[in-house]
């Protein structure tokens, strides 16, 4: 039967070996450069000056998978109130990976900042 | 400059809380204990004072902070001549301790402290979406709002969980209001503090009540979890619960420890009840715990009844502290969030609690995280010390006993508590069990480890270099044969 001194150098030596794992997967300078930049809300720094401080705005965005992406512009646009609907009279478009072929019709683009990212009227919703 | 002085002033004011609370004998342990416990009070101290000015708009911060930790040094000065010479010695006898375990221990400590500030460097604003999506954003919502900072408890978000408490956003806002701008420093390095605070706390806590190699087990078990630091700088609010439910069991066994010894410190059992109102404060898991822990401190003190005295009335001094955070919390939940989403209605929750299979998943999942979610590599820790607690003799004195097992109780309950959320929960319940559960271990296992060493005892770990000045405190059974000693 394993004996407990036997034992208590298992905790041990289990100790150190996760240890080496944390070390062997430690990340390296730059390695998440991408996700920071994309966290860092740079991309809608322009955006930001030209909205109102407060209220709620709207948000259209790529597909309902790129939760994310809505995510990252509300915490980027904050204190503003980034509601994931159009129906509001501005909405925020973010589209990080390709622009849309089509906009719905009651959307009016009133500036393209680049980047995926577009302030757009809703004409209904005044 | 800003910020060293506000964190100056934010670790003073934790330290003059604990020294309120807590009066030993000073040692280098206790001075760790000390300056651990207070990182975490002073930034929950922090969070309230942000919170409240911003919901008065008196948002002068600095004299609210110099007023608050010159009143509480005003109210210390009088007690600290008479306590320093009253102070009890409640640690452990001298141990003889392997010079192996030490080097095990320095080599754990080095990859830990590493990893966490490279960690912390390569992933400024932390990782996983909740750093993003709740906790930094309620703190920007805080800071950048002005007047309009309900905004950020909106219903029209209700995935940034508005109903979250608020300890470490206000804490992170609290510190940008001072400095005056943001910067993602201030989370990050609230995320390390914690981690790092919870290490100190627990080999401190273990340090003081059972020696120094049962300390350097116990903290060499935490430090080699993976997932406590990498989740320790995501900027997400689990380790800072986890240092809160740490510190509230680590007081209540202090406070054991000394009224077994006679000595009735009725401040650290408020201490204690202080922690337990801040982990309610942080997270609402934290609630959970705050309920279990006082059912299960009630059961134990209508085992031990003291002569002519209630089991209610000597848990006074815990209720007192919990309850202005308690008021707190009640008030932030009532005037300022929207309802939390994890209860439907009624109906919805009586049929899921019918349904078999839901708790056979979640057993499930609660059998397989057991094991992996520390990201252990080859041997989970959990499965060695489950081996050693049936290989080990317990060696703990009854009244120490029912310590042990009134904190087990609080954390086997609180397990309960988040299986019971898990069965109702409205999300897809593999998605939530996959997201969440190793979080929630985490949350509980520095406790867990202590508790798991305080079961032990310290003598079947350790040989006795011998005897050592009289101590108030001593288990009765404490053997002086060191048979099942641990060393090299």
């Amino acid at each position: 039967m394993l004996s407990c001194k036997a034992c208590l150098w298992i905790l041990v030596v289990a100790c150190l070996l996760s240890s080496g794992r944390m070390l062997v997967h430690s990340p390296r300078t730059g390695e998440d450069a991408a996700e920071n930049e994309r966290r860092s809300g740079q991309r809608f720094a322009a955006l930001r000056d030209a909205l109102p401080q407060r209220g709620v705005i709207g948000y259209i965005g790529q597909s309902k998978d790129s939760v994310g992406h809505y995510y990252l512009a509300q915490y980027a646009l904050a204190p503003l109130v980034v509601d994931s609907s159009p129906n509001h009279p501005l909405v925020v478009g973010n589209f990080p990976n390709t622009l849309p072929q089509n906009l719905p019709g009651n959307l009016k683009l009133l500036r393209d900042f680049g980047n995926g990212v577009l302030l757009l009227a809703n004409e209904d919703a005044r | 400059m800003a910020i060293a002085l506000a964190g100056i002033l934010c670790l003073l004011t934790g330290f003059v809380i604990v020294a309120l609370g807590l009066h030993l004998l000073p040692t280098r342990s206790t001075l760790l204990l000390g300056i651990s416990l207070s990182t975490g009070f002073g930034l929950a101290v922090f969070s309230i004072i942000y919170f409240l000015a911003r919901w008065s708009g008196f948002l002068h911060l600095w004299a609210i902070d110099a007023a608050v930790c010159a009143l509480l040094l005003i109210a210390l000065t009088p007690l600290r001549k008479h306590r320093i010479s009253a102070a009890p010695n409640v640690e452990a006898p001298d141990q003889a301790t392997p010079r192996c375990l030490l080097i095990a221990f320095a080599l754990a400590s080095l990859a830990a402290v590493y990893c966490g500030i490279t960690y912390a460097v390569a992933r400024p604003y932390g990782s996983g979406w909740d750093s993003f999506a709740i906790w930094n954003l309620h703190a920007r919502f805080l800071f950048r709002g002005g007047i309009n900072w309900r905004d950020g408890f909106s219903p029209l978000i209700p995935w940034s969980h508005p109903d979250y408490p608020l300890l470490l956003p206000a804490a992170i806002a609290h510190f940008w209001t001072v400095m005056g701008r943001e910067t993602s420093a201030v989370p990050a390095v609230i995320g390390l503090v914690f981690t790092f605070s919870t290490v100190g706390l627990l080999f401190s806590g273990l340090d003081i009540l059972l020696g120094r190699t049962s300390a350097l087990l116990g903290a060499m078990c935490l430090l080699s979890t993976p997932f406590f630091i990498d989740l320790g700088t995501w900027q997400y609010a689990d380790v800072p619960l986890s240092f809160f439910i740490l510190a509230t069991l680590v007081l209540l066994h202090l406070h054991d420890r000394l009224a077994k010894g006679g000595v009735e410190s009725r401040s650290t059992l408020a201490l204690a009840g202080l922690a337990a109102g801040f982990a309610a404060w942080t997270k609402n898991e934290g609630i959970l715990f705050l309920l279990t822990m006082l059912l299960t401190r009630m059961w134990l003190t209508s085992r031990q009844p003291s002569p002519g005295r209630r089991p209610i009335s000597q848990m006074a001094p815990m209720l007192l502290a919990v309850a202005p955070i308690f008021a707190l919390i009640a008030f932030f939940k009532r005037a300022v969030a929207p309802p939390g989403d994890l209860f439907s209605d009624l109906a919805t929750m009586l049929h899921k609690l019918g349904d078999p299979s839901r708790y056979w998943a979640v057993l499930k999942w609660y059998g397989r995280e057991l094991i992996r979610f520390g990201e252990w590599w080859l041997i989970p820790l959990p499965i060695v010390m489950l081996v050693l607690y049936f290989l080990l003799k317990r060696n703990v004195t009854r009244e120490e006993k029912e310590t042990v097992r009134a904190s087990a109780a609080a954390l086997v309950l609180t397990l309960a508590g988040y299986f019971f959320i898990y069965l109702i929960t409205p999300r897809d319940i593999y998605w939530h069990l996959r997201f969440s559960l190793n979080r929630l271990f985490v949350q509980l296992w520095p406790s867990a480890i202590f508790v798991f060493f305080s079961a032990l005892g310290g003598e079947p770990l350790t040989a006795r270099r011998g005897d050592t000045e009289p101590q108030v405190q001593q288990p009765e059974t404490a053997s002086q044969n060191g048979t099942k000693s641990f060393s090299c």
